[in-house]
């Protein structure tokens, strides 16, 4: 299972709404009517302006594994959830926030992006910190101040739609599994 | 068990539980119909098919309303709908249970007509946020979103049981005041992350003589400070509102007396003036009284927040015996089929038509810039819709107030932002 992960923090405190920091919505509105891209081609699609409004070279600096930590307004606003396909796309990790939008959490599991809320963790994390992440036991430890944290850890059904790479295709394997018919 | 707040009640029945914990995830199933909305294929089929999926959870289950575009759009509509009809019949869904163009109208104006949303009992729609002003109903209404097409298939879903914020409302408004008002000065006070993750719940004597209108609007925003949903806990209003409209059985629940709460405010509405919302932000709200005498090119009254009878009602008693300023475009969009075959009853479709509105059939429509009629550039707009963001309803180059629909009527009458009261 993929319950531990390592990765580079990226801070982005304040309010960051879906439909704009995270990713303009217009770039999705452009995509909707194209059925002959595959989810794979639209995540990197979309990647290419995550955060571009905040750091226009975000996409080129991050890297797989990366970790964003965010304050208490990461994912403000609709359930546009082509925000969470956009983070996907540039290979960022997790999500660790002070408290995010329900929807976004869900949306962003939904497309195998674990978000978390962890109180304290903005205060005491800066870019570029290393960060290890347990999502089955609900503790984030940060490699280069050494200062930890805990959280509501992920229950086994999330983390078999994470493991899956989201819930679509968990969704697929079991209907071919004729768990679903 | 004491101690437990209306939420944690709600999602211990619907996760088959004794008691839940606020942040313990839980598998939960509803009792009440899922809505499926927009129009066309859109959220839940179109995901489901890509699954090799072939049947839906329970074919009863499933409710249809074309409500985000309506007619807006003839060749989305021409080809999706003929898609939707023959996937709907596939599946066994009723016919009854599709509200097609003819019984359309924007998705959850018409649940809570229909109450499909139930006092004490979940509540899931695909169509988006706004799912909580069905939370008005006394349940627990949220959107499925991106998980919608998955929960066809299974017919049941997660739930990290939610913190509770209490806003309670004391005092009367002043005349001329109104629950939109009320809402936005509320939202401007506790900002974007006021109730992060968190289930609003609304309370006090406000509320408490507020009618099923107002509560619909009240809730219809949570999103806006960051809440996932809000809540009115059922009262005589509601009980007499149910049963006028539905026959199904429920059992309201009730957050105890010694309830626990992530915080909890009180706001004074007598204080509070008729209130604006200029762009680009969607909380920093003022009294209208800070932009009398802007002149305005289009106005809007509709929508899941003022689409509902009593906006209806409120507009056509500005605009009796008044016509629209030759400069102005105003579009009233009634939310339902139901509410539109209203305003013919009442006389008030003849008073909008009197007095030069636009009248297009129910829908979101105007809200989003998949409307008959979006916003040019340098359309300055009033809209009682629900959000003010650049290129929202049209143009980039287009401004969005966001106001109640007795400030929409005034100011669509003056040519320019002005105080509804004038016009009371």
């Amino acid at each position: 299972m993929i319950n531990i992960l390592r990765g580079s923090a990226w801070c982005f405190e304040g309010v960051m709404d879906v439909d704009w920091e995270i990713c303009p919505i217009e770039h999705m509105n452009a995509l909707h009517k194209d059925h002959t891209k595959t989810y794979e081609q639209i995540l990197a699609e979309l990647g290419r302006y995550c955060m571009t409004t905040v750091d226009p070279e975000f996409p080129q600096k991050a890297r797989p594994g990366d970790i964003i930590v965010g304050g208490e307004g990461f994912g403000y606003g609709h359930d546009h959830d082509h925000a969470c396909m956009s983070l996907r796309g540039t290979g960022i990790a997790a999500v660790l926030c002070e408290a995010t939008n329900s929807n976004f959490k869900r949306n962003s599991i939904h497309h195998g992006l674990p978000v978390v809320e962890v109180k304290g963790i903005m205060s005491c994390t800066n870019t570029g910190d290393e960060l290890e992440v347990d999502l089955a036991k609900g503790v984030v430890r940060n490699l280069t101040n050494g200062k930890n944290f805990t959280f509501v850890p992920y229950p086994d059904f999330i983390l078999e739609i994470l493991e899956a790479g989201g819930l679509y295709q968990q969704l697929t394997s079991q209907v071919k599994l004729g768990v679903y018919s | 068990m004491s101690k437990k707040n209306v939420v944690q009640k709600i999602l211990a029945r619907a996760a088959g539980k004794e008691e839940v914990a606020t942040g313990e995830y839980v598998i939960v199933h509803s009792t009440r119909p899922v809505t499926l909305g927009g129009g066309g294929m859109g959220r839940g089929p179109s995901q489901m098919l890509q699954t090799g999926a072939k049947k839906v959870f329970d074919p009863k289950m499933i409710k249809a309303v074309m409500g985000h575009i309506g007619g807006g759009d003839p060749i989305f509509i021409g080809d999706q709908a003929r898609k939707f009809s023959e996937w709907a019949e596939k599946m066994g869904i009723p016919r009854e249970n599709i509200f097609d163009l003819g019984r359309q109208g924007v998705e959850h104006v018409v649940a809570g007509e229909e109450c499909w949303a139930l006092p004490g009992e979940l509540y899931l729609s695909v169509a988006n946020g706004h799912t909580s002003s069905l939370g008005a109903l006394g349940g627990f209404a949220v959107t499925l979103s991106y998980e919608s097409g998955a929960y066809l298939v299974k017919g049941y879903t997660w739930i990290q049981v939610p913190e509770v914020a209490r806003f309670t409302l004391s005092g009367k408004t002043k005349r001329g005041v109104f629950v939109r008002d009320v809402y936005e000065y509320a939202l401007g006070q506790i900002g974007p992350t006021g109730t992060p993750g968190q289930v609003i719940k609304w309370d006090g004597p406000y509320i408490d003589h507020l009618e099923m209108d107002g509560r619909f609007t009240i809730c219809a925003n949570a999103l806006f400070s960051s809440a996932w949903t809000a809540i009115v806990e059922a009262d005589q209003i509601t009980l007499d509102y149910v049963r006028a409209h539905s026959s199904d059985p429920f059992t309201p629940l009730y957050s105890d007396p010694d309830a626990e709460y992530a915080q909890q405010r009180v706001f004074d509405v007598s204080v509070i003036e008729p209130q604006i919302v200029p762009p680009p932000k969607r909380t920093q709200v003022y009294p209208v009284s800070v932009y009398e005498g802007k002149k305005i090119t289009r106005g809007h009254i509709g929508t899941c927040a003022n689409g509902r009878m009593e906006d209806m009602r409120v507009a056509a008693e500005i605009l009796k015996g008044r016509k629209v300023h030759p400069e102005v475009i105003l579009n009233i969009t009634p939310g339902s089929t139901f509410i539109f075959k209203q305003c013919i009853k009442e006389g008030i479709l003849e008073n909008f038509v009197e007095a030069g509105v636009f009248l297009p059939p129910p829908a979101c429509g105007q809200c989003f810039a998949g409307a008959n009629t979006p916003l040019g550039s340098g359309d300055i707009c009033l809209s009682s819709g629900t959000c003010n963001y650049p290129g929202r309803m049209g143009s980039y180059n287009s401004e969005i107030y966001l106001c109640s629909p007795a400030t929409v009527a005034a100011s669509a009458v003056a040519g320019y932002v002005t105080d509804p009261r004038h016009f009371l």
